[in-house]
């Protein structure tokens, strides 16, 4: 309860972040002015022509209104004659877009002074807009895909960690509580086993789903997204690969959790199964910046980190339908050849209480 | 009827269980005996199946026990163990559920267990917050929820009052003689052992060296000895006797071990002759003092 709880704190905050960052890539800014000032206006319609920028002017009865909102952050910005006062620094948008009402300013009165007609004013606005043409065009809205994706897989990367985790701490106390005796007594080891993972797994996933709904709700609320269909088909995704990732994993968590006795031992044998678990997320980091990097592509494909780098991959338009169908094939190739040889050292390390117990004792007391 | 065939193990290099092969009628508590290390407990796993043998039968009720069987079983560990921050109750009824009682069923069992077995403890209560010796009767209760049809018991009497002593005898008494379940415990206090069982097995470094009702083995190994308290007598009185020596001294008395048919009527005659005789009676060797004998041969 508590780790959800956490868990839609960090998500509000990422989403929050975003949307108040601009959301969908837009600059939007406050301006103030004193009233009757005519740059003002004209900010607006400067604003309009440059893309990705957006200016909304406030109007102050006197010059010190207007610093007082600058200072006390209701605007970005106040423009007082030809002067632009700002907290700390001016952001470089902002001050294009004040610098180019200046010059269409200054334009008016050149063309105020030669008395140009109203229609040759308007062939000099510029005509019609540009058309552009890409020759490898991209997505666009790839921006916003890999935002979703990000948060996907640090949402995939918690929930496989925190849950591996469990199932490890979960056999650990059966051991060191030394129930899991009587337990077997009722059972065989590996069904044990198996219905620990499943158990956590079937919690894991409803928490991820759970969360992932509630992310996406909060992100189209805001304005951090407004792709709901990609936002939906990239949660799908990462679900299903959590589902390949955790069934990978978690018979070496149980494995890891039956080597040992107490808890304070419990950390130095999961740094091998954490550490492939961190790189693999920093992978997939990467994969973000490159998803077609041949790292990131490997990534991608091994058991190991596939949950992580390849929705990425997919979500940015950057894996190829084989690498896809290889993901999932070695993802479910890769669970069940390790699920007999985890089986087989559970069983044989679980009663054998006391010290660390070597993968290879356990292998071997299970013959 | 449970019976252990040729059951043998090793661990690497140390063979735990070599040959061993006894046999637990219904109705019977049989007491399992040895010292530390002797292989009870690697016998008891084995039986239940927490551990498989590298060679041997478990037989039940004349096939080898497989899972199905096994869920039948109520078992014991020396290691005890319970989830210490589940409640009582609750972990009864899921203990008993894995063996395929029903929920319903569980409860009923769950709350007459507790009365039976005298548990000072609400049924909520956590486990990690009752004392040993209730968390024993837990324990034993976990081992009784689904009505098994075999007891195995790993010192089930180690750690309690001579009051949980007497209500855990009489609990396996019962579950022995009213609805036949054939009950195996092994324990270290022979002297209860005796009290309690109709049949011992001796066990050590993993070898059976004796089974059987204790009765036989006492005849088995009777040896005829008198013991004998006189006031006044003189220093090796016996000595007169045919066929007849000191086992040992006592600070009022000896006792002493006939053979070759020597008649105890004769042996009495001659203590009366020596002053006043103030005990005569035969010794029966004690299961401690067989299991000495046995373990040093």
């Amino acid at each position: 309860m508590v780790s959800t709880l956490i868990n839609l704190v960090v998500i509000s905050v990422l989403i929050s972040i975003r949307a108040f960052s601009g959301g969908t890539g837009e600059a939007n800014f406050q301006v103030g002015t004193i009233a009757g000032e005519p740059a003002g206006d004209r900010i607006g319609t400067v604003a309009q022509a440059v893309p990705g920028v957006r200016a909304r002017i406030v109007s102050f009865p006197d010059e010190a209104a207007a610093r007082a909102a600058v200072a006390d952050g209701r605007v970005d910005g106040a423009l007082i004659g030809d002067r632009l006062i700002v907290r700390e620094v001016a952001p470089a948008s902002l001050r294009q877009i004040v610098q180019l009402s200046f010059a269409a300013e200054r334009q008016e009165e050149v063309l105020d002074r030669y008395g140009i007609t109203a229609g040759d004013r308007a062939q000099l606005g510029g005509g019609s807009p540009i058309v552009i043409e890409a020759l490898e065009p991209g997505d666009p809205n790839r921006d916003q895909n890999e935002a979703i994706a990000f948060v996907g897989m640090i949402l995939l990367y918690g929930q496989l960690f925190g849950y591996g985790v469990w199932v490890a701490s979960g056999v650990l106390e059966e051991k060191s509580s030394r129930v899991v005796e009587i337990l077997l007594a009722a059972m065989r080891a590996r069904q044990l086993m198996a219905g620990k993972i499943v158990g956590i797994g079937l919690l894991g996933l409803l928490q991820l789903a759970f969360l992932g709904g509630f992310a996406i709700a909060l992100a189209l609320a805001t304005g951090a997204i407004d792709l709901p269909g990609s936002a939906a088909s990239i949660a799908l995704l990462d679900i299903g690969y959590f589902v390949l990732a955790f069934a990978f994993y978690a018979s070496l968590f149980a494995v890891a959790g039956a080597l040992v006795s107490r808890m304070e031992e419990l950390q130095n044998v999961l740094v091998p199964v954490n550490l492939v678990i961190i790189v693999s997320f920093f992978i997939s980091i990467s994969a973000l910046a490159d998803p077609n990097s041949v790292l990131v592509r490997v990534a991608s494909i091994l058991p190991t980190s596939s949950a992580l780098a390849m929705p990425v991959r997919i979500a940015v338009g950057a894996a190829a339908w084989w690498e896809i169908a290889l993901s999932v094939v070695l993802s479910i190739a890769g669970t069940f050849a390790l699920i007999p040889i985890a089986g087989r050292a559970y069983a044989g390390a679980v009663l054998r209480i006391g010290g660390r117990v070597k993968l290879r004792e356990a292998w071997r007391a299970a013959a | 009827m449970l019976k252990l065939i040729g059951l043998t193990r090793r661990f690497g290099d140390v063979v735990a269980l070599d040959d061993v092969t006894f046999t637990v009628p219904e109705g019977e508590l049989v007491g399992f005996v040895g010292r530390n290390g002797s292989g009870k407990t690697t016998t008891m796993r084995i039986v239940v199946g927490v551990l498989e043998p590298d060679a041997g039968q478990v037989i039940w009720r004349g096939a080898p026990a497989d899972a199905v069987a096994r869920r039948r079983f109520g078992y014991m560990p020396e290691e005890r163990g319970l989830y210490p921050r589940m409640r009582v109750h609750e972990q009864l009824v899921y203990l008993a559920r894995l063996h395929g009682i029903d929920t319903t069923e569980a409860d009923r069992r769950a709350t007459e267990l507790f009365e039976t077995l005298q548990v000072e403890a609400k049924p909520s209560d956590r486990v990690e917050s009752l004392s040993l010796g209730n968390q024993q009767r837990v324990q034993l209760a976990a081992a009784l929820m689904h009505r098994p049809e075999l007891l195995v018991l790993d010192e089930p009497f180690s750690g309690l009052d001579p009051t949980g002593v007497d209500v855990l005898g009489a609990v396996l008494a019962r579950e022995a003689r009213e609805h036949g379940v054939p009950v195996v415990f092994s324990s270290h206090q022979l002297e209860l052992v005796e009290r309690v069982c109709d049949r011992v097995v001796l066990i050590e470094r993993g070898r059976v060296l004796a089974e059987g009702a204790i009765d036989e083995l006492r005849a088995a190994r009777m040896r005829n000895l008198l013991r004998i308290e006189i006031v006044g007598a003189q220093e090796r009185w016996f000595d007169v006797l045919p066929g007849v020596r000191l086992e040992r001294s006592l600070p009022d008395g000896v006792v002493l071990e006939l053979t070759d048919g020597a008649d105890p009527q004769r042996v009495l005659d001659v203590a009366r002759s020596q002053g006043e005789v103030r005990h005569f009676s035969r010794v029966q060797p004690t299961l401690s003092e067989l299991f000495r004998e046995v373990v040093q041969a």
